[in-house]
């Protein structure tokens, strides 16, 4: 059979090493073979190709020291820096927070997690403690850890010198620059020599082919240039509506921390591809990130109308349901992905806490137990132990409660909501130095929670310390401003300290 | 007396001509300005209103202030509405190199735009027929114009780097005309990308803004105010301070808008639009900033509202019906009498001289003193008369090549000093030649360096007397220094300069001829028959001009200077009253030299991006870098975060000697660009009336296209 065609097949069977095994061969007798090289470049390529658009998470340093963003303080509900100040979603009271102090979402995704951390501290702790993947900077630590071309070992030295190459000679050839480029931007991750090619070939092609200039937009996007990425994805979106562009650019607005031009530009691209559930998705993602339940609900419905097995907007509204006090509703969504084929420890978690507070007990513990038996994470076994530990204090079974929440610190020894409740059955046994010293664990564990705060504060109350149960009030009320028993705890202590 | 109704420390420092107000919610008022650090704040008292409804919250003006980073030098603050319902304002912020306008209410862009020539000056509104409202921002040498999509419906060239922009309706038409102040102290309006007239002023112009009636108030970089009426300067006012900003706003309440000032060492004066009389005062503690008007309290009246450049903002209700036309602190009839008697005191004196002059003259003393007398007296005789008379003087090795005026009596008496103003020529606007006294003689010249061919009013003061006189007479007269007053004609074998302009004119030759002798500096009119042909030469070294006329109307002017062949044809054009005029030109010289700017202009482009991207994976290195070296300071692990922070100094060196790299790249850009935009619009000089717009309109598309061999053919016919 001609290696050629061989070496073909083989790229589309995606079996790339054995592909590159045969372009290399095929090099090595004719150096000048373009077919074998552009092949060769591409299965390597592929090899390491990441989907730039969703798997994308911004790095410590830009989240700390960039400053993109144009208002510093933002109308509630335009910014998606401070969560929580949308409209419609359920309060903190009763939607927990991530670990890193954000509503939780149905679905973990990249920027999920985030949440604008204070200090340098707070930043490089986070990621340690909720076991993040969050790069140091969106420019080096993923794609380095993502095993790109830097450990792929090449037996005699890379496949393409980028020092010696003519940039100017290969972006006049298409043929040959585009995958050239897809090499350099992927596989070498060499963003500021794939920005040139790029730049010279778009020149090239007298800046006709939108395709260079989403490329273009890339690159400048990878670099922190949000401004020039914004420029090049409207010039190439004026030329081609590509889904893609939409999503990227949207990507940059969001960057630029503004939800609601991002939101525009999803709706713009749904005029051209209307019921397109990628874009539909970025929109009720934005609203989620905005805490506006009831939008995001509605476009993951639209999402659904359009994909009925979109895995993602079915999990969102779920969650939604259940943080609603709907956990039948929710309860179906979950079936429904386990009909889809999700098998894993999470969504039978979610089951059993749909069907304890469904009262389908009978079905509660045994889908625990799945979940336990499917678990392959010390810190998802934490969490199922705390929900177990839930159930049971829902029941009233406080010792197998506090056995849960035990079991759950085994596996997780920074569970802060498990040392939370620990110390409130604690509290009601009497013993109060233990409570007391699980509260002040959950505080530095999680200091955005009300929680612990307000425990702590009630607890200080009835010992009489009344100046560290103010202290304590004023933090729960800071993370959580409408909780209402610790702004009347507040209001005694203020009297209180009035009299005195 | 008026007094501020409210006060306001905003603890942020102001950019001076950085402030506007804008309804971003289309309902309340925002006192927004550029501050320090590339930052603007937005001053929103209102929210907090709404929300104290219930009880006291304290009223801290912090909490009000919402920053806004830019994270660039701002240039330009305006607030707008971009639509044309006009109900939410859209805020506007240049900086060098690009324009943002953004919704504020909302947090979102609503563009953004590369602005490559710069933002000076921004206005928002509507611009002749065009329909929706535009954001106007001026450059260098350039003029732009926005709608709410970014879409440029508007451009053009002007001059020199614009300083100061408004919208108003000069010609009352009902339209808005543009009007632009520039460095090369020139106010032009435009109506829509047409010039309609042109007004040259002696500094740059820092301000201007709409007033009622047609008129428009501007302020110069000298510390100049004053008022346009149409194209005639109605008043004018001179103050050893700047005037930072200047705003309309009818103070006294009597339905007519003053001319408010805001000065650069804190003074606020409201002047009559009409005479330019002071009726109100106040002091800021510190330069004013800006001045805008706005209903800032949600009353129902609308407030002028001050600031200082270190956030000092008051505001100011127009006067009620009680004390109308009476702001200042004073008692009128008071001040009225203090000045009557001034003028009496110097009427008397007045005529105390007359008296003792008219006693010397009747009456021969006895002691035969007489001559003397007199000549103490200052009498002289009654046929004295002051003669001026304008010459070119070709200078030498120890003077500039000049226009020598000189003043001189007809008999013995004396020029003790002249006394000259004229605006635009001397420093200052005023010269005064004093000889000393050995020197003194009847005949008096003084060196004129008119540094523009533009006509020149020149106002003489002479003092003539007795040689040994101690009272002097005024002579007072007004000579007009022509347009072109630093030519010579030429020698004849001067050699014909490369470049050349040719139009045809309806005219005589005669009436040509006429203009010439009007407007160049000659010494006998020059007359011919048949083909009109003449060569002046430059004194400020811009070569040889020929004109040349023949009798059928051909007109050739030969000169290698684009900039005096376009004042030569703009002049001829008015004076023969032509509307619009083609004129084919034929610079090979300045061809040449743009086709090099332009190719540099591409240059410098294709080393930016990539100096850009070297600095962008630079700074992300440093920060990775620094992340690093602070995880390795928590962990305690010294020796890597040492090493860490050694690096980051290293690399933060080579990012600073990057930044100079494209600083300087970047400057020499800027000047490129200016270049090319002089070179435009030298070309619509070239042309009169509608060919000039052509001119422009279509030089602009050719850049845009990047077509620079149409852009040559359009400078030398006029046309694609």
């Amino acid at each position: 059979m001609d290696p050629m065609y061989m070496a073909y097949s083989l790229f589309r069977r995606r079996k790339f090493e054995d592909c590159i095994n045969i372009c290399t061969e095929l090099l090595e007798k004719n150096p000048y073979d373009q077919a074998a090289w552009s092949l060769k470049t591409r299965a390597l390529t592929e090899q390491v190709y990441v989907d730039e658009i969703d798997v994308d998470e911004e790095g410590i340093a830009e989240m700390l020291m960039d400053d993109n963003t144009i208002a510093q303080i933002t109308r509630p509900g335009t910014s998606l820096k401070k969560p929580g100040t949308g409209q419609g979603a359920p309060s903190a009271g009763v939607r927990p927070l991530s670990q890193s102090g954000r509503p939780l979402s149905g679905f973990v995704r990249p920027g999920t997690q985030s949440g604008r951390p204070g200090t340098m501290e707070q930043a490089i702790r986070t990621p340690r403690t909720a076991h993040t993947a969050r790069p140091v900077t969106s420019a080096s630590g993923r794609f380095v850890r993502l095993g790109t071309a830097s450990m792929l070992s090449t037996p005699d030295g890379p496949f393409i010198n980028l020092a010696r190459l003519n940039f100017s000679k290969y972006a006049a050839r298409p043929n040959l620059a585009k995958p050239l480029f897809e090499y350099i931007f992927h596989h070498e991750n060499d963003v500021r020599n794939a920005l040139e090619l790029a730049a010279l070939a778009t020149e090239a092609c007298g800046f006709k082919d939108w395709w260079w200039k989403v490329q273009l937009g890339k690159c400048y996007y990878r670099l922190g240039l949000y401004r020039d990425a914004e420029r090049q994805f409207k010039s190439a979106l004026k030329q081609q509506e590509m889904v893609d562009t939409y999503l990227y650019l949207c990507k940059v607005y969001v960057r630029l921390d503004q939800p609601l031009t991002a939101i525009d530009i999803y709706k713009q691209g749904l005029e051209k591809h209307p019921g397109e559930t990628a874009l539909l998705t970025g929109i009720a993602r934005i609203y989620e990130g905005l805490n506006d339940m009831t939008n995001a609900v509605k476009f993951y419905k639209q999402v659904l109308h359009n994909d009925n097995t979109h895995v993602e907007a079915i999990a969102c509204i779920a969650n939604y349901h259940f943080y609603t006090d709907q956990p039948e509703i929710a309860l179906r969504y979950y079936r429904r992905l386990l009909q889809m084929g999700v098998y894993n420890a999470e969504l039978f978690n979610n089951l059993g806490l749909c069907c304890f507070y469904a009262q389908q007990y009978d079905m509660t513990l045994s889908t625990f137990e799945r979940a336990l038996s499917l678990s392959t994470d010390d810190l998802l076994t934490a969490d199922i132990w705390y929900n177990i530990g839930q159930v049971a204090v829902g029941i009233g079974d406080t010792s197998l409660a506090l056995q849960c929440f035990r079991l759950a610190l085994v596996s997780n020894n920074d569970h802060p909501e498990a040392y939370n409740n620990l110390g409130v059955l604690e509290l009601r046994k009497g013993h109060l130095d233990q409570a007391r010293a699980f509260f002040q664990a959950a505080e530095s564990l999680a200091p955005h929670m009300f929680e612990p705060h307000y425990n702590f504060a009630t607890l200080s109350d009835q010992v009489g310390d009344l100046q560290s149960s103010y202290n304590a009030t004023k933090k729960a009320i800071e993370a959580y401003p409408e909780h209402c028993d610790s702004k009347e705890l507040l209001e005694q202590l203020k009297k209180h300290f009035s009299i005195l | 007396m008026l007094v501020p109704i409210f006060t306001l420390k905003l603890n942020h420092k102001i950019n001076p001509r950085m402030v506007t107000l804008g309804k971003y919610d289309g309902k309340h008022p925002n006192l927004t300005a550029a501050t320090t650090a590339g930052k603007v704040f937005v001053h929103n008292p209102h929210t907090r209103m709404a929300n104290a409804s219930g009880r006291a919250i304290e009223a801290s003006v912090d909490s009000d202030v919402s920053l806004l980073s830019i994270n660039q030098q701002v240039s330009a603050v305006c607030a707008g509405s971009l639509d044309s319902l006009g109900v939410n304002d859209v805020l506007m912020v240049g900086t060098q190199t690009n324009l943002l306008a953004y919704d504020v209410q909302n947090n979102t862009d609503v563009f953004y735009k590369d602005a490559p020539d710069g933002v000076n000056a921004i206005a928002v509104g509507q611009l002749g027929d065009i329909e929706t409202p535009l954001a106007i921002i001026g450059g260098n040498c350039s003029l732009q114009g926005y709608d709410s999509e970014g879409n440029d419906l508007f451009w053009t060239v002007t001059g020199d780097n614009v300083c100061s922009l408004v919208l108003c309706d000069v010609t009352n038409d009902g339209d808005k005309e543009l009007i632009v102040g520039s460095e090369d102290f020139d106010i032009r309006v435009f109506r829509k990308d047409e010039i309609i007239s042109e007004m040259t002023e002696t500094e740059a112009i820092t301000a201007l803004c709409s007033m009622a009636n047609n008129r428009f108030g501007y302020a110069l970089a000298n510390g100049t105010v004053g008022v346009y009426e149409n194209n005639s300067r109605y008043w004018r006012i001179k103050s050893k301070n700047q005037a930072v900003s200047i705003h309309s706003f009818d103070l006294n309440g009597d339905g007519v808008p003053e001319l408010i000032t805001g000065w650069s060492n804190g003074k606020v004066d409201a002047r009559s639009d009409r005479t330019g009389e002071v009726i109100f005062k106040d002091n800021l503690s510190s330069s004013v900033a800006g001045i805008v008007e706005g209903d800032y309290r949600m009353d129902g009246h609308s407030e002028l509202i001050c600031c200082s450049v270190e956030g000092e903002v008051r505001g100011y209700l127009p006067a009620s019906q009680e004390q109308k036309g009476n702001l200042m602190d004073t008692n009128v009839e008071q001040e009225t009498i203090r000045e009557l008697s001034q003028r009496k005191q110097n009427l008397l004196l007045e005529l105390k001289n007359y008296e003792e002059n008219a006693k010397a003259g009747q009456a021969e003393r006895p002691s035969g003193m007489g001559e003397l007398d007199k000549a103490q007296m200052g009498i002289i005789p009654a046929n004295t008369q002051l003669q001026t008379s304008l010459t070119v003087n070709p200078g030498d090795a120890n003077k500039p090549p000049h226009v020598e005026l000189s003043v001189s009596t007809t008999n013995d008496t004396i020029v003790r000093s002249v006394l000259i103003f004229a605006e635009g020529i001397f420093e200052g606007e005023s010269h005064v030649v004093h000889p000393s006294v050995q020197n003194l003689s009847n005949c008096l010249k003084v060196q004129v360096v008119p540094p523009k061919d533009v006509p020149v009013d020149l106002h003489i003061k002479a003092f003539v007397g007795g040689k040994s006189s101690n009272q002097y007479h005024v002579f007072e007269l007004t000579r007009q220094l022509p347009r072109f007053s630093m030519y010579l004609p030429c020698p004849d074998d001067t050699p014909e300069p490369k470049s050349s302009v040719a139009f045809t004119v309806n005219e005589r030759v005669q009436r040509v001829l006429m203009w010439i002798n009007q407007n160049f500096l000659l010494n006998e009119d020059i007359t011919c028959k048949g083909d009109l042909n003449i060569g002046f030469i430059s004194l400020r070294g811009s070569g040889p001009v020929f004109i040349n006329m023949q009798a059928n109307g051909q007109v050739t002017i030969k000169t290698d200077d684009l900039d005096l062949a376009g004042d030569l044809i703009q002049a001829i054009a008015n004076f023969l009253g032509i509307e619009d005029l083609q004129v084919t030109a034929d610079f090979p010289m300045h061809m040449e030299e743009l086709k090099n700017v332009l190719h540099k202009v591409d240059e410098f482009h294709s080393v930016r991006q990539k100096l850009t991207a070297e600095m962008a994976d630079h700074s992300n290195l440093i920060r990775s870098l620094v992340v690093r070296a602070e995880d390795a300071r928590l962990m305690g692990d010294m020796r890597n975060m040492r090493r860490g922070y050694m690096e980051l100094f290293d690399l933060n060196r080579d990012l600073i000697n990057g930044y100079k790299i494209r600083c300087t790249n970047h400057q020499e850009l800027l000047n490129c660009l200016k270049l090319v935009n002089q070179t435009i619009q030298k070309a619509g000089q070239l042309r009169v009336g509608k060919f000039k717009t052509q001119v422009v309109s279509s030089c602009r598309e050719a850049i845009k296209t990047n077509n620079i061999s149409a852009l040559f053919k359009i400078i030398k016919t006029g046309a694609s």
